[in-house]
């Protein structure tokens, strides 16, 4: 199969040898954007698009979009997107999940900045307050919707956020923002780009923040609760080589402490340190738009798992390359490949080494194939190799590292076909395999003793753990209304998930002791299948004078199918319930040359959450709405100064299973220049 | 909210939606002169700083000389499109090939001065997506509703008219 794979390959390269030249320049996300009047992005397909005629589901949240949020962090932002759910555990961290499926630790959702991954592997989630990046840096926030494993690889499941900062070739960026506000939340962070001759480019950034946790009125252990915390850095730098060549070097650190729950729904008092350098060689060929990168991600978390410290040491190093060309009028490629190495330590109980290794190729084919139809078709083919070294805990079965010597290989894809047969209409059709693969924690970092009842259990890892594989159809219908200077679009989508995960579980043993001295033991199983549908409503339009609105609507209704054998509730997989059917968000602006308003109001509806416990539990989580806002006065020098306000409908309020979300207030004084 | 609910507020939402008023979008020569100063600057070596358009018309036709004249209001005395700031001066169509000081031509509706640019090695863009996929001109932009762009890659390559990839990746190529 792999030899197949490469001789495809190698014929893709003598069918670019044989194209015509394609002269290509950087992508200038500006530029492009004042020319279509639109957003455009490379996170459909690799490609640039524009964001009215990208193959998948996507939103794109630009930086005036940010600004006006008033938010100050991402998962707030993202919260007042069509379909996104968010479960706001305390001050500083969140789990964000595109049209359901959220959880503690959510796994479905790949988070990456300019495409280099911030979701930590090892446990398969985003810690958002670990990422490098300052809000007032940010260009626009690519939100894909459903599985895009054909470009991104494992994990791109249930959608993607990619984070697209200022590019310091293209955009001048200057700016210090100061932010203080209720609960003792204090903020500043300051963001700077500077340019040396013609050839060498920068922009640094760096953060810091600080602030109270929610008042724990709950029963949370006040052990399990720290003060969220974080400083970050970032530097980002361009390099023109040649007139067509470009070396663009990223460098980014964080150290982090939050309040966050994790996958067994037990709070913890976690803190990160993360550190990650990247470097991409572009260059515009005869042979096409050429890209070489290589990034490595450094993560040091320590949590409490089980009411045990661990500590985990994840190192993730990426290889890609990879080739985007046109051929003739009407088609566009991309082909590319990846190599990565995966590996972390074992925790709470030390002596063990889990790692994979991941060999991939992929290609996209977009076709024009009128004026007014367009098909794309995308496919990714992962290998990965899974291994173990070091010892094993006292008590566990005896097998040796070998049975972690283990291959899985799985193919995903992305079609899609757009036809606009008027240039105010746009209908979509897609398909889409997405690769949710097991985590390293999944696989075997884990190991821990436990006390269940009277008895003494160990759990770990299951390298025999299957990916849960995510198949997703959409049918969408966008409109413009020029007359009334809006848009409204429609999407019906239906999606499958095979051999969900399950968590280990007291209530059910795994393995049972095989002989005397051993423990039982609770592990990661593939639990069934569950199956989701729902319609998604969106509105958006200006009205003279300065206003702005928007309204969106989502439903959603996920059914379980359990395995023999097999719950979904004691296996904290009970997404049927734990999914709301419905989400939406109003908004409503207005603008003049000094002054800026906004609202934004967001309803979940009625849904049920995990609950740490002996043995797990659901409670009721009563439909809430909550109301955002911000109102700013710009003068003169480019100093603004807002007063913003989250969650301001109670002064405390129950979204989640955790801590009772509080109305928090703040005023940000910024100058840019 | 039940199932059945949902699909009828559904498809009462997709009605509307298809129902709902559509009007006609009238051709804005400042914003299809934006989209085409912006489109010149995806040209490899293409003009930054002030670049001067020659506004082709045909004095003998009224619709080809009411935009030329929209087209000078409004470019006026300089119009900021991206990179360029641009500069207009009428140009006869049959002076074309006289014609000099100019980065590109902006060819009004019913003119045809194809062959007299390409002698020149000059970029024509029209309004008019006609005029690209008949090959009479370079390019055509339209900024209403939607930005549109066509290239004809013919006539690019017989004024040695290059686009950067990432450009030609997001038009319309013919």
């Amino acid at each position: 199969m792999k030899k197949t794979l490469l001789a495809g390959v190698s014929a893709s390269f003598l069918t670019v040898l044989a194209a015509s030249a394609a002269h290509a320049q950087s992508i200038d996300y500006g530029a492009m954007e004042q020319l279509f009047n639109e957003p455009v992005t490379t996170s459909a397909t690799g490609s640039p698009q524009r964001s009215t005629e990208v193959p998948v589901a996507m939103e794109i949240i630009s930086a005036d979009d940010i600004k006006r949020s008033g938010a100050v962090d991402l998962p707030t932002i993202l919260s007042r997107v069509a379909g996104l759910d968010v479960l706001n555990w305390g001050a500083g961290a969140s789990d964000v999940s595109v049209r359901g499926y959220d959880q503690a630790m959510s796994p479905r959702l790949l988070v990456l900045i300019n495409g280099r991954q911030v979701y930590l592997d090892h446990y398969g989630y985003t810690a958002w307050a670990t990422l490098p990046v300052q809000l007032s840096e940010i260009r626009q926030i690519e939100v894909v919707k459903g599985p895009n494993s054909a470009l991104f690889g494992f994990n791109a499941v249930g959608g993607v956020v990619n984070i697209i900062t200022q590019n310091p070739k293209f955009d001048s960026a200057g700016s210090i923002n100061l932010t203080g506000g209720t609960n003792g939340y204090g903020e500043l962070s300051i963001v700077k780009s500077v340019k040396l001759g013609d050839r060498f480019f920068a922009r640094l950034s760096a953060g810091a923040a600080q602030m109270d946790e929610y008042k724990n009125t709950t029963t949370v252990p006040a052990s399990a609760l720290t003060d969220p915390a974080r400083v970050t850095a970032n530097i980002d730098t361009i390099t023109q080589l040649t007139d067509k060549t470009e070396l663009r070097v990223e460098g980014a650190w964080s150290n982090v402490q939050v309040s966050e729950v994790v996958s067994n729904y037990d709070y913890s008092p976690s803190k990160y340190v993360t550190t990650s350098v990247k470097a991409t060689l572009a260059s515009d060929t005869k042979l096409g738009m050429l890209q070489a990168s290589v990034y490595q991600t450094n993560l040091t978390a320590k949590q409490i798992v089980v009411r045990q410290p661990a500590r985990f040491e994840n190192k993730i190093t990426v290889a890609s390359v990879q080739d985007l060309f046109k051929i003739g009028a009407k088609h566009t490629f991309r082909i590319g490949g990846e190599y990565r190495e995966n590996e972390v330590n074992t925790a709470p109980l030390a002596g063990g080494e889990v790692r994979y290794k991941v060999a991939a190729v992929s290609g996209m084919w977009n076709w024009a194939i009128s004026d007014k139809l367009a098909l794309t078709v995308a496919g990714r083919y992962d290998s990965l190799d899974l291994s173990r070294e070091g010892t094993f805990p006292a008590g566990y079965p005896p097998v040796g590292n070998d049975y972690w010597d283990r291959s899985i290989e799985e193919a995903s894809y992305n079609a899609g076909l757009v036809y606009r047969p008027t240039q105010a209409d746009s209908f979509k059709l897609t398909a889409a395999r997405g690769v949710q693969v097991p985590t390293l924690v999944d696989l075997g970092a884990v190991q821990l003793r436990a006390t269940a009842g009277p008895f003494t259990v160990g759990v770990i890892g299951n390298p025999g753990l299957a990916p849960s594989i995510v198949t997703n159809y959409e049918v969408g219908y966008e409109r413009t209304l020029p007359g009334l200077n809006a848009k409204a679009g429609v999407s019906v989508f239906t999606q499958k998930t095979e051999d969900v995960k399950g968590q280990p579980t007291s209530s059910q043993i795994d393995m049972m002791p095989a002989g005397p001295g051993i423990l039982p033991l609770l592990s990661y199983r593939n639990i069934g299948d569950s199956k989701m549908w729902g319609v998604e409503l969106t509105a958006s339009g200006k009205i003279t004078g300065g206003y702005r609105w928007s309204g969106d609507w989502t439903f959603t209704d996920v059914d379980n199918e359990a395995a023999a054998g097999f719950s979904p509730l004691i296996r904290l997989a009970d997404f049927s319930a734990t999914t709301p059917e419905v989400r939406g968000n109003v908004s409503f602006g207005w603008s003049n040359a000094d002054w800026s308003a906004d609202v934004f109001a967001h309803y979940t509806g009625d849904h049920k959450g995990y609950i740490s416990a002996a043995a797990p539990a659901l409670v009721d989580i009563d439909g809430y709405v909550t109301l955002g806002g911000r109102v700013a006065r710009s003068f003169d020098h480019g100093i603004t100064l807002a007063v913003s306000g989250q969650n301001l409908t109670e002064s405390r309020q129950r979204q989640t299973s955790g801590l009772e979300v509080e109305r928090r207030a703040f005023v940000t004084l910024s100058k840019t220049w | 909210m039940s199932k059945r609910n949902t699909r009828g507020a559904v498809a009462l939402c997709a009605l509307t939606l298809v129902a709902a008023p559509l009007s006609v979008a009238h051709a804005d020569a400042a914003k299809d002169i934006q989209v085409a100063g912006r489109a010149l600057t995806f040209l490899e070596n293409g003009p930054t700083g002030k670049a001067t358009l020659g506004v082709v018309f045909d004095p003998s036709k009224p619709a080809s000389v009411a935009e030329k004249n929209a087209v000078m209001a409004a470019i006026g005395g300089g119009m900021s499109a991206g990179a360029v700031t641009l500069t207009a001066k009428p140009v006869e169509a049959s002076a074309v090939s006289g014609v000099s000081g100019v980065a590109a031509l902006y060819v009004t509706t019913g003119v045809n001065v194809g062959a007299a640019a390409k002698a020149k090695k000059l970029i024509t863009i029209g309004s008019d997506t006609s005029c690209a996929t008949s090959g009479n001109c370079v390019m055509s932009v339209s900024a209403d509703p939607k930005v549109e762009i066509v290239v004809n890659r013919a006539a690019a390559a017989s004024v040695g008219a290059v686009f950067k990839a990432a450009f030609r990746m997001m038009i319309r190529e013919v």
